[in-house]
């Protein structure tokens, strides 16, 4: 392996490395079976000596990320790896990097007490939402900068098999694209692990 | 870091990398409408024991389309075409930063839907829809869960894009496009307020298939994306493709014994004193959910889009004491609120913001039964 590459793959996991240049590398480790192997060698060795670690980086986690969003709309997850790390980016990180057996996440994200409020004037005056801009930028291919709303404090509102429950009886209500997006969500998250997490205090509104 | 940090890091990336490309289906790598030789290993399980007499897209029969239709014709047809078509395909499910692979089998045949959506790389959890029996299969939580539904939901088009979607969605076709060698219309879906979310849909210019979905908020940030890697659509699907691949031994089954769901004839008879712009009640009926035998009664409102179910139950007694801590959840960008009121436990779930289904939720009133059926006459 040459002087460059290597120093390629020092840059993408100290988080230096440009996202185009991520993506490129990663594209070549895809594709690069000597380099697969090497590399498998080494993971294993590294596996060994760092068996006593049980989260990952949580800077790894976002550069990771970075990479699997190439799609420009999809950038934002550099802005969510800039942020601070909260509890769960390491164990979320992990989750995406090994494909992914176990972690946290049915996403049960529960907030502060909330006072049921009737809608307020921030939520009945905002009709003259941004439509326009949003369809040119849609058009413009414009690079989106969503930021991943802070998380609030964890805890399971109810026994995730209750919520299964209500997501598979709401699911057949949903439209077909709707359905799709709910029971995707559901099936890929992992249930009871977040919530099962100490509470962290809240940080705010979701928005 | 050090050296072998990196080292595993790298191999990490590496395997990411390898399925987020498959994800994202690059055109040298999975084409839509093949099976990719490159398959991840998630991907080289039972499931992929592909359907006899396979039809890639190409050779799909195509929908009647035609360049000027207009936009909302785009979503009816895609509807139309999620719901009657039979499809295979494997999709990359991305959400707040994380990717998974998921596969979708969905057939109708003699007018019964079957539905397989199983998480290939995660939590191994399945969903299987056999015409009205919807199951799901959850080994992390080593439970399966059967829920009857009434045979007339088996195909079930709800909700459906009218001209009422219109005042609250800007639909528009916003470019025409190649996607994965595949000629596609990209619609935006964009909500007027921030009660919904909208959509940014890349559909099939011969099939109306959605190759690509990105879910945004309000300000058309996307917040989840879903992208076929591969995608068929086959003649004819076996019936062993609808078997589960989880092993059930030990498992907790949880059915809704007690049948299909009853019109609603609760003693107290729940509405939403308000509702977001748009949304109205389309359904209402008492149910029981798998592993309870308490009754509950579930609401649906909808946008014509977007929909929103919410769930009332009594609280149990020994709840009763407790004190009514209203809380919210989310299962992707999809939103869950629950709290009580008048001693009932009120749940709304569904694919709107967090202050949309809290709201829906907090306007739910009880009336008596003959106070509601008087002010309607």
């Amino acid at each position: 392996m040459n002087e460059e590459l290597d120093s390629q793959l020092s840059a993408m996991f100290d988080d230096e490395l440009a996202p185009a240049e991520c993506e490129l590398l990663a594209r070549r480790l895809s594709r690069d079976e000597q380099l697969k192997a090497r590399w498998g060698r080494y993971a294993v060795i590294g596996a060994a000596i760092r068996s006593e670690r049980g989260v990952l980086d949580a800077a790894l986690a976002g550069r990771v990320s970075a990479v699997i969003l190439a799609e420009p709309a999809l950038a934002a997850a550099q802005g969510a790896r800039r942020a601070p790390a909260r509890w769960w980016q390491p164990l979320a990180g992990a989750a995406v990097a090994v494909g992914v057996a176990v972690g946290s996440v049915l996403w049960l994200r529960a907030q502060a007490p909330f006072t049921a409020a009737p809608p307020s004037a921030h939520l009945t005056a905002t009709v003259s939402v941004p439509a326009a801009a949003v369809l040119s930028a849609a058009a413009a291919g414009a690079a989106d900068s969503y930021v991943v709303p802070r998380a609030p404090a964890v805890r399971a509102m109810v026994p995730s098999t209750e919520l299964a429950n209500y997501v598979v009886a709401h699911s057949v209500f949903s439209s077909p694209v709707g359905r799709r997006n709910l029971l995707s969500a559901f099936m890929a998250s992992e249930s009871g692990t977040a919530a099962e997490e100490p509470p962290v205090e809240p940080e705010g509104n979701v928005r | 870091m050090s050296a072998s940090e990196r080292f595993i890091a790298l191999t990490l990336a590496w395997t990411v990398a390898g399925a987020a490309l498959a994800g994202e289906a690059s055109p040298e790598r999975t084409p839509v409408g093949e099976t990719s030789p490159e398959s991840t290993p998630a991907q080289k399980t039972s499931l992929d024991q592909a359907p006899a007499h396979k039809t890639s897209l190409e050779s799909a029969p195509a929908q009647k389309t035609s360049p000027e239709s207009a936009p909302a014709q785009w979503l009816e047809r895609m509807n139309r075409a999620l719901t009657t078509r039979n499809y295979d395909g494997t999709f990359s499910h991305w959400h707040g930063g994380q990717v998974e692979m998921l596969r979708i089998i969905h057939r109708v045949q003699d007018g019964t839907v079957s539905e397989r959506l199983a998480s290939l790389d995660g939590s191994g959890r399945e969903f299987i829809r056999a015409g009205p029996s919807l199951t799901c299969y959850l080994p992390d939580k080593r439970t399966v869960l059967v829920e009857q539904r009434p045979p007339q939901e088996s195909l079930v088009g709800f909700p459906a894009v009218n001209d009422q979607t219109a005042s609250f969605y800007d639909i528009r076709e916003v470019t025409h496009t190649r996607l994965n060698r595949r000629s596609t219309h990209v619609i935006t879906v964009s909500p007027k307020d921030e009660y919904r979310y909208g959509y940014r849909l890349w559909i099939d210019d011969s099939t109306a298939m959605p190759l690509k979905t990105q879910l945004c908020d309000r300000r058309g940030h996307v917040i989840e994306q879903i992208v076929f890697a591969s995608l068929t659509l086959p003649a004819h699907i076996p019936d062993s493709a609808f078997k589960p691949d989880v092993s059930t031994a030990g498992f907790q089954w949880l059915r809704n014994e007690s049948g299909p769901p009853a019109p609603a004839a609760a003693t107290l008879a729940w509405n939403a004193m308000r509702l977001p712009p748009g949304f109205r009640m389309a359904a209402r009926s008492a149910q029981t959910l798998p592993g309870s035998a308490d009754p509950v009664d579930h609401l649906v409102f909808t946008d014509g889009l977007a929909s929103v179910s919410v769930f009332v139950e009594a609280q149990r007694r020994e709840q009763a004491d407790q004190p009514a801590v209203p809380e919210s959840a989310a299962v992707g960008s999809s939103s869950a609120f629950s709290t009580v009121i008048d001693g009932h436990k009120i749940t709304a779930v569904g694919e709107v913001p967090p202050d949309t289904v809290r709201f829906i939720a907090s306007q739910l009133k009880a009336e008596e039964p003959a106070a509601v059926s008087s002010r309607r006459r």
